[in-house]
């Protein structure tokens, strides 16, 4: 066995081992541990990340059983990516939660409320093994598991936030379930006709299938399952209450990458598992409609909120729909040639990593400020930019992300996405782009702008208070994935050649 | 042997209870009926992936080991929703306090 393969093995069962162990331990030895951890993790990502940059595709089979009852994990191109984002988010967002306890939600004594959940830590370990598991797998059945690892994890996550997450997490809950259950059902008939639960398998199984009806039932169930949990429109109601109850160090591993996990199995069911269907192409059309709605209607829902942390987490749902909005053209390219469905995928794989950076780091800076002012009002929050330079830098940078201006994944992203449709002719996908820009910068604008006005805040206002020094270390974690906004736009081309790596043209 | 009519009528069995259970979860405001609508939706699909299992005359092993873990997980939604929903009930009944466990 190489490093490398080691190295996949141990990013799947390291986390989880580590989540089991914290456990057993203190509260400040968890905070160390899950410190360790997360260098540890982010250490097994690089040989993984460097192999894939020499073109080599990593594989293991754990134990030696092979397909179809064994374990396959494989590191390809769209594996090495997600892995080197969360990584990066994983290991801030873990540093910034041990240095502002506070941010990991509120526990009931004896006697009274405490800021800080000692139940952070094995949670989120968890959440990260199941994470990188969903990254790697090989089989449909692994992907399942892991998904419902993250799942469920991240519900328990949300609750941690105290009394006012309660609720918001149970209808998490529910909804992460149902889809779930419906992505089961999928996999289910998928296995029945197959007989195999490997993703290679599965495709050259279906491929002599002559009746189409039955993988286009159960590709119809496995994107409306997973669509509920990647919260495309008309089904992301769950989301705003859930990322905006969480405490300050958990949402934006809810919408930074927990999100990402459900499209990572919906890229995978939809481009390795199964082959071109007759049919396919209407789901992805509808899909890409909704994609289309969620931009507009998120974007104006985002206009219209008078909180930070609801703000950020409805400009996620807009974010999400331009994923969807590249499945149509996704789809050319099996019919038409490979290049013009590589861009689109390329593009959709840009826009989302680069969504994982700038928006964890603009979910960490509107939970500093909450944490900080006592509430995300923006109408409270006037002026607040005055004691946080930094931080306010760093949100621009982050923002300049999510807008997609150059130089960032943001306007990769965008600009692949761009020339994929005027290669395929879809001149309406650009309207769309301009339409979403547009609206993202005025509500980006909304949610920064008070920041920066001057205002006179009272003397005995918790914000008026002298900051402390960690604090101060909290903003870095902001002003890295600021950062890294900026940085990863230079990696477009990079990411391009990694991704062809196991793809499945 | 099962025969093929068994099949179908489990089958037919499986899609109702994941209807029923479906449409209960979305339209029923109280909490724990809500959670019950989930379990009979999940009890609906795993029956479903053991009538498909039993097509053969020996049961598929790759559907059995998936109904198996859908199981586990069904433990593990329920206990995490049956705690929330103590939780938030305990909440609304002494207004504020909350549950200690």
């Amino acid at each position: 066995m190489t490093f490398t393969q080691f190295s996949l093995g141990a990013l799947a069962l390291l986390p989880l081992l580590a989540a089991a162990l914290t456990m057993l331990l203190p509260h400040p030895v968890r905070r160390a541990l899950g410190v360790l951890v997360a260098l540890l993790v982010a250490g097994f990502t690089a040989p993984v990340l460097g192999s894939v940059t020499s073109g080599e595709l990593t594989e293991l089979v754990l134990g030696g059983f092979d397909a179809p009852l064994g374990i396959h994990l494989r590191g390809d191109g769209l594996a090495a990516v997600f892995l080197g984002v969360t990584s990066l988010v994983g290991v801030v967002v873990t540093g910034y939660a041990a240095v502002l306890p506070k941010s990991t939600g509120a526990h009931l004594s004896a006697t009274s409320w405490v800021t800080s959940h000692p139940g952070f830590w094995p949670l989120w370990l968890g959440c990260w093994s199941g994470l990188n598991a969903v990254y790697l797998s090989g089989d449909l059945f692994n992907l399942y598991v892991s998904l419902e690892l993250v799942g469920l994890t991240a519900v328990a996550l949300v609750a941690v936030g105290g009394q006012s997450a309660w609720e918001p997490a149970l209808r998490y809950l529910f909804i992460a379930v149902l889809g779930s259950l419906m992505f089961l059902a999928g996999v289910g008939l998928l296995a029945a006709v197959t007989g195999t639960l490997d993703l290679h398998q599965t495709r050259s199984q279906l491929d002599e299938l002559e009746d189409p009806t039955l993988p286009l039932l159960a590709l119809t169930l496995i994107t409306v399952g997973l669509a509920m949990k990647v919260a495309l429109l008309p089904m992301h109601r769950w989301l705003v209450p859930a990322h905006s109850a969480a405490p300050s160090a958990v949402s934006p591993i809810l919408s930074g990458v927990v999100i990402k996990a459900a499209l990572v199995v919906l890229l995978r069911c939809w481009l390795w598992a199964l082959p071109a269907v007759p049919g396919m192409q209407w789901l992805a059309w509808l899909l890409g409609g909704l994609g289309v709605a969620a931009v507009l209607v998120g974007s104006v829902l985002a206009l219209r909120q008078d909180r930070l942390k609801p703000l950020v987490a409805y400009s996620t749902v807009a974010q999400i729909g331009y994923w969807f909005v590249a499945f149509p053209l996704l789809l050319h390219g099996e019919h038409d040639g490979a290049p013009l469905g590589s861009g689109a995928y390329n593009g959709l794989v840009a826009l989302a990593a680069g969504h994982a950076i700038a928006k964890a780091g603009l979910f960490t800076a509107a939970g500093f400020l909450k944490d900080r002012c006592g509430t995300d009002k923006m109408s409270a929050l006037r002026g607040a930019g005055a004691h946080h330079p930094v931080l306010i830098l760093a949100m621009g940078m982050c923002a300049v992300g999510l807008l997609g201006l150059p130089i960032s994944l943001g306007f990769t992203g965008k600009w692949q996405l761009a020339t994929a449709a005027v290669g395929a002719e879809q001149w309406w996908v650009l309207l769309v782009v301009a339409a979403g820009t547009l609206l993202s910068a005025a509500y980006l604008l909304r949610g920064i702008a008070p920041l920066l006005l001057q205002a006179e805040v009272p003397e005995n206002a918790p914000a008026a208070g002298p900051v402390r020094g960690r604090e101060r270390l909290g903003e870095i974690a902001v002003l890295i994935f600021g950062v890294a906004t900026i940085g990863t736009g230079l990696l477009g081309a990079w990411l391009g050649d990694l991704l062809e790596v196991g793809a499945w043209w | 042997m099962v025969s093929v009519d068994t099949i179908s009528w489990y089958l037919l069995v499986s899609t109702v209870m994941i209807i029923f259970g479906t449409v209960r979860l979305l339209l029923v405001r109280d909490l724990l009926a809500r959670l019950i609508a989930l379990d009979v939706t999940g009890i609906g699909v795993l029956l479903a992936l053991v009538a498909l299992a039993a097509r053969s005359e020996s049961s598929d092993p790759v559907l059995q080991a998936l109904v198996i873990t859908g199981l586990v997980i069904a433990v593990a939604f329920t206990g995490l929703g049956a705690v929330l929903i103590r939780r938030i009930e305990g909440l609304r009944e002494d207004g504020g306090g909350g549950d200690r466990s």
